[in-house]
Formats: structure tokens, C-alpha cells, sequence
């Protein structure tokens, strides 16, 4: 039963040691998400060492604490920061950096942290509740059912994330091929080591993810590096009045019940939620003409979708061992590490665990929303780093990172060439998200393949045999071929940079039609 | 609100970008030669004797093939003019020239540093890279400017040495120095 287990994984979580190990997560997850630069993946990549040495428990804690505290230093940065972040907090920034400028920074603040309580809250209920009813069906997938899922997997996050589908394929063809060098798992032969002992472990994820995301920002912001001082918005105001709160509850349910299922499916990511979220708060919102201006339910919506899609994501990581973002991927790297492999079987080989970790998400969510309003002067003071140190000091983790996997400085070597790598996709526009999902989700399609072939003796036909892998595979097809249809029929769908752009010209047209009057009366 | 900011929102669509030679072919190419060279190197993966029908050389032909149609096809989108939009972030000035000087610096530096750890220990020769780097930022290559992000550099490498180390037994080399000085606890 989902509620008793639930109620272990509290009395396990609950020692206090053990919310030590969630509150020092929760505040080294919230201190790095803050910094500019560092998405939730950089942070859970950068902080990945630190858990190393704990036992898996605590250590899992620790990480559930890190995880969402990363997604909550994102909504801050997003909105006190004058400049235009990462794709997911993006429609966070749009409306929150308005009510920012306009004194009401602490309003949003307020609406965007208790938004993603009760999005977190809600969302991980959900997963709680979702999955054992998922492990229950996922048990009897078979390896055939697996190669589809991972296939549904690949299509979609080269194919959604990211503008185009093509340099998506070509992110994912890099991380596909990282994950064949070292030595083959079911008959034990080296591929492409290049001789290089060191290579024939393989390549560690840990060092992939931190170079294509910490080496590879610190690189190209170096190369582009915004001159002059760093400009954060002060917070002003009061934090939530009770205006507020009317306006917000709505659209925090409505991000939610977005979030949440696209969190879910394969490759949904955040981005897409995020969008939904604001184009519908701007629809029903009964203060149009805020909107542009700093409009609360354009932070609540997108801020609670973003969180809810952070808890959706870990149900096809922990029931079906499938990793549908970075972040994800990079989680189940470290499962990995600590020997334990995510899939059907988790609940029941490593039940009290996974409770336990479902338990501190709630605590670690809990937790966020006492400390980050009091704490927010702190953050502020993080934001205001000087970017020479900042991205002095991002490398400095990367190598401490690194280098502690395995004690070895070519690891390092290997840091700064995946880093270079990292810095030439981020200049083409190819997205990194499936470089990493190629690399992790790249042997465990393999390796169901094979086993699923050689049950069948070679025949393909297997790939198709049951509905469950007709249907996804037949999803995988719509995913590839879908947005190309789509793109031909009615054109693009506009991307939240060009909804950005709109906005500027809207307010470029107003300024003009009040220019304009001025310009008549005098 | 400014006329700065307003003027960077309005600039950034990537069809204002020229329209010259762009480094995207070089990697579309190198992606396809990825490619044949996974194609052409799995035929030297050694087949156990078994009767397994797909063995080890299956994934990486599939690889392969993918990467050689995906480098190809994309070369060809490049050369059509298609450019894919640049990574936006909130350090990053989308119309500033590239700095490849300070990219140079950085890969030298961490190289460096790499190699340093075995002969020096971890901090001091991160503290090395870390003034490079952040002297490069700055702007301002003297050996005054150097002096500061040496110091905070040097700092942040002990701190961490002594809580990664003393704390949470990882193993990291210290150097001389300060292994002699902390070797009491």
C-alpha cells in the first residue's frame, strides 16, 4: 500500500541526521541554482561528488534536497536578474522581471517559491501515488517493450527539446557514441578505447555531464562575456497581499496540472509545460492589460508548471529506469553509482529507499519554503558575484568534481576536450539535454536489444510482437514525423524567445501611442 | 528599463546573423566523420564465439550509420544558410564578438592545471587556473590584476581541500605545504 510505504519512507527520512543531510541539500542545491549560468543539471552535476562519500540513503536525501532546491534558485535568478536565462524559467523571468523593476520584486518572490510548494507538493503526491500502479504494468514490460521505450526516448528529446529536431540527432549521436566507448557489458570486448586503458571503464558520466555543462557554459560565457557591472533588480514591497494570493491559487493549480503529465511523458521537459501555462494564464486572466507589465499569474502559472514537471520527470526514472531530461539523466548516473540500477524491480529490491527519497522530497520542498523568503538577501548577495570569480570558481568545482571520481588528471583532460566539445554545440544551437540522455539511455537500449534478439534468435519481428511496443514505437514515428507535419501545415510554433520579442514591440507600440498623445497635447 | 536592454531584446533573432561561413559546417563534417570512423573501426570489435546473432558491432553500425546521415544532412542545411539559434544565458551578450583569446587561456590554463595536481597538489594549482581565468575576464592582463584572483583563488582552493579532505576523506593531493601544516588532524 502506497500510503504505508509513504509513511516509512517519512519515518526513515525524519532522523536527524538525515534532515541534516536534506537541509544542507536543500541549501547548497538553492545557494548554486541561484548562481547565474547554473541550470538545475549544472547543479546537480557540480554537487554529484559531495554525496559520494554518504551512504545511499542519506546520500539520496541529500540529492532529492539539492534537486529541487536547484529548480528553486532558477525562478530567483530568473526574476531579479535584468538578463534573459535558461529556456525553462524564461516565462518566469518574463512577467517576474517586470514586476520586478516595478517594486513589486518580493510579491514575486513570494508567488513563485509558494507556487512551487504546492506544485511540488502536489506533483510528488502524484508520484507517489502513480507509481506503484506503474511498477505493477512496467513489471511485465519486456526487453523488447524496453529497446521501443528508449527509442520513444531518443526521438523525442532530439526531436522536442530544442529548435530543431536535426541538431537535437546530432547531440544525441555524440552522447550515443561516448556511451559505446569502454567495454561491452554482455560479451566483455573493448570498443574504441583508442588503446587508452583508462577508457576501457568506459567514460564517466559524472564527467561528461560536468564538462558539456559546467566547462562548456564557463567557455562560451568567457567568449561572450556581458561587460560592465552585474545589475540585480532590488526585491521591494510587501511579500504576498491578500490581492495576491486570490490571483495566484488559480494558476498555480492550472501550472500543476501541466506540469506534471509532460514531466511524465518521454522528453516532455519543462519548457513546453512552462509555455502552456503562461499562454493560458494570459488567456484567462481578468487583468490583461498587466500582462507585459509584471502580471502575478504569469509567475505563479509557469513557475508551479516548472515544479511540477521537475517531480513528473522521476516517474519513468523510478519506475521504468528511463530518463526523459538531463537532470534525470544525470540522477540515474547516480544511482548508479551507488549500485543501484532504477527500473521495474526498484520498488520492491529497494522500496524502503525509494520511499525514503519520495519522503524527503516532500520534506526538502517543505523545507524551501521556510528558508528561501527569509533567506533571499543571501541569494541576492550570490547574484551580485563578480562574473570573473564566478566562472573562475565553476571551473574550480568542475575540477574538483572530476577529479575525485577517479584521482586521475586525465580525467581532466578528457573535462576540457568534452568542455570544448560543450562550448562548440552551445555556438551551433545543438542542445546539450540529449548529448547526456544519448550517453546514459544509449547502453541500456543496447543491451534490451540484444537480449531481446537473442531470445528471438535474430528475428526483428520481436521488436513488434507485443502492442505495448507497436504502440510506443509508434509514438517515436509521430514524434519524428509529427513536428515536421505540423511545421508544413500551419508553421512554426513560436519559441518563448519570440514570445519575449512580442512583448517588447507591444510595449514599443504603447510607448509610441503615449508618445504620441503627448506629442498631441503639447 | 532602458535603451540598452531594449535593443538586445530586439537584436537577437537569429536571422539577423550574417549569413557568411559558419563553424556549424566544420562540425556537421566532423559529426559524419564520426560517423564512418565508428563504422569502419566496429568491424575490428572482436566477435566471441557464439551463436548470438547480434553481437557487439551491431550498435555501433547503427551509431555510425546515424552519424554520418545526421552529420550529411545537416552540412547540407548549414550550406543552405539554416543557422541554429546560439545558447542564450544570463552572462552572455549575444552581439558581442567572439573572445577567442579568453577561450585560449581558459583551455591552456585548465590543462595546466591538470597536469600540475600530481606535481604541486590541487590547490595551489587550482589556484593558478583560477587567477588566469579570472584575470583573462577582467580584462586587465597585469601582474597587478593577477594578484587578487590569485589570493581568492588560493582561498577557495584550501578551504575546499580541508573540507573535502579532512572532512569527507576524499582523495585529492595537497601538495607539500599544506599537507605539513594540516597533518596534525
Amino acid at each position: 500500500m502506497a500510503i504505508s510505504d509513504l509513511l516509512g519512507g517519512f519515518a526513515d527520512a525524519i532522523t536527524p541526521v538525515n534532515l541534516l543531510f536534506a537541509l544542507l541539500g536543500v541549501l547548497l542545491g538553492t545557494a548554486v541554482g541561484v548562481l547565474p549560468g547554473i541550470g538545475p543539471a549544472m547543479t546537480v552535476a557540480l554537487l554529484l561528488p559531495a554525496t559520494y562519500v554518504l551512504e545511499p540513503t542519506s546520500a539520496l536525501i541529500m540529492f532529492a534536497g539539492i534537486y529541487y532546491g536547484g529548480m528553486y534558485g532558477g525562478s530567483t535568478t530568473s526574476i531579479l536578474l535584468n538578463t534573459p536565462g535558461e529556456s525553462a524559467s524564461i516565462m518566469t523571468a518574463l512577467e517576474g522581471n517586470k514586476m520586478a523593476k516595478a517594486g513589486r520584486g518580493s510579491a514575486a518572490l513570494a508567488t513563485a517559491a509558494i507556487g512551487s510548494f504546492v506544485a511540488g507538493t502536489i506533483a510528488t503526491l502524484l508520484l507517489a501515488l502513480v507509481a506503484p500502479t506503474l511498477v505493477e504494468v512496467a513489471i511485465n514490460v519486456t526487453t523488447a517493450d524496453y529497446f521501443a521505450l528508449a527509442v520513444l526516448a531518443f526521438v523525442a528529446v532530439a526531436s522536442v527539446l530544442g529548435s530543431s529536431p536535426l541538431r537535437g540527432l546530432a547531440a544525441l549521436c555524440l552522447g550515443l557514441y561516448l556511451g559505446l566507448v569502454g567495454t561491452d557489458v554482455l560479451s566483455g570486448q573493448e570498443r574504441f578505447t583508442l588503446g587508452i586503458p583508462q577508457l576501457s571503464d568506459g567514460i564517466d558520466v559524472v564527467v561528461v555531464a560536468v564538462a558539456l555543462f559546467a566547462v562548456g557554459e564557463a567557455l562560451y560565457v568567457a567568449s561572450r562575456l556581458r561587460k560592465g557591472s552585474v545589475q540585480v533588480i532590488d526585491h521591494k514591497g510587501s511579500w504576498m497581499t491578500r490581492e495576491d494570493l486570490r490571483r495566484s491559487w488559480k494558476p498555480w493549480l492550472r501550472g500543476t496540472a501541466f506540469g506534471f503529465p509532460f514531466g511524465v511523458m518521454p522528453a516532455g521537459g519543462a519548457e513546453i509545460p512552462t509555455f502552456l501555462s503562461y499562454a493560458t494564464e494570459k488567456k484567462l486572466t481578468k487583468h490583461p492589460e498587466e500582462f507585459g507589465h509584471g502580471a502575478i499569474e504569469g509567475v505563479a502559472g509557469p513557475e508551479a508548471a516548472n515544479n511540477a514537471s521537475a517531480a513528473g520527470v522521476l516517474v519513468p526514472l523510478l519506475t521504468l529506469g528511463i530518463p526523459t531530461s538531463a537532470t534525470a539523466a544525470i540522477i540515474l548516473a547516480a544511482f548508479q553509482g551507488y549500485g543501484i540500477q532504477p527500473g521495474p524491480t526498484l520498488l520492491t529490491t529497494e522500496g524502503p529507499l525509494v520511499w525514503a527519497l519520495i519522503a524527503s522530497l516532500f520534506i526538502g520542498n517543505a523545507m524551501l519554503l521556510v528558508l528561501n523568503l527569509p533567506l533571499v538577501g543571501l541569494w541576492v548577495k550570490l547574484l551580485r558575484i563578480p562574473r570573473p570569480y564566478l566562472y573562475a570558481g565553476i571551473l574550480t568545482f568542475a575540477s574538483l568534481g572530476s577529479f575525485a571520481v577517479n584521482a586521475d588528471p586525465l580525467d581532466l583532460v578528457i573535462l576540457l576536450a568534452l568542455g570544448l566539445l560543450g562550448f562548440a554545440m552551445r555556438r551551433f544551437g545543438w542542445p546539450v539535454a540529449p548529448a547526456v540522455i544519448g550517453l546514459i539511455l544509449g547502453p541500456i537500449a543496447e543491451t534490451n536489444l540484444r537480449r531481446a534478439l537473442a531470445i528471438s534468435d535474430g528475428d526483428l519481428s520481436v521488436l513488434v510482437d507485443s502492442w505495448f511496443s507497436r504502440v510506443v514505437l509508434g509514438l517515436a514515428l509521430l514524434a519524428l514525423v509529427g513536428p515536421v507535419v505540423l511545421r508544413a501545415v500551419r508553421g512554426r510554433r513560436p519559441t518563448p524567445a519570440e514570445v519575449q520579442r512580442e512583448q517588447e514591440e507591444d510595449r514599443e507600440v504603447q510607448r509610441a501611442a503615449g508618445t504620441g498623445d503627448w506629442g498631441a497635447s503639447s | 528599463m532602458n535603451e540598452a536592454e531594449e535593443s538586445v531584446a530586439s537584436e537577437t533573432p537569429a536571422a539577423q546573423r550574417p549569413r557568411g561561413f559558419s563553424g556549424e559546417l566544420v562540425g556537421a563534417v566532423l559529426l559524419a566523420a564520426l560517423g564512418v570512423y565508428l563504422l569502419v573501426d566496429a568491424g575490428a570489435i572482436a566477435i566471441p564465439g557464439s551463436s548470438n546473432t547480434v553481437g557487439p558491432r551491431f550498435f555501433p553500425y547503427a551509431v555510425g550509420g546515424l552519424s554520418v546521415a545526421t552529420g550529411a544532412l545537416l552540412a547540407l542545411r548549414v550550406l543552405r544558410g539554416d543557422r541554429g539559434p546560439a545558447d542564450d544565458g544570463e552572462d552572455v551578450d549575444p552581439d558581442a564578438p567572439t573572445d577567442w583569446r579568453a577561450v585560449a587561456v581558459i583551455s591552456v590554463a585548465f590543462v595546466a592545471h591538470a597536469l600540475l595536481i600530481n606535481v604541486v597538489g590541487w590547490p595551489l594549482a587550482v589556484a593558478l587556473m583560477f587567477a588566469a581565468v579570472a584575470t583573462t575576464l577582467q580584462g586587465r592582463l597585469t601582474p597587478q590584476a593577477a594578484v587578487r584572483p590569485f589570493l581568492v583563488g588560493l582561498t577557495v582552493g584550501c578551504v575546499v581541500w580541508i573540507i573535502f579532505v579532512k572532512a569527507l576523506d576524499v582523495a585529492l593531493p595537497g601538495g607539500i605545504v599544506l599537507e605539513f601544516l594540516t597533518s596534525w588532524f
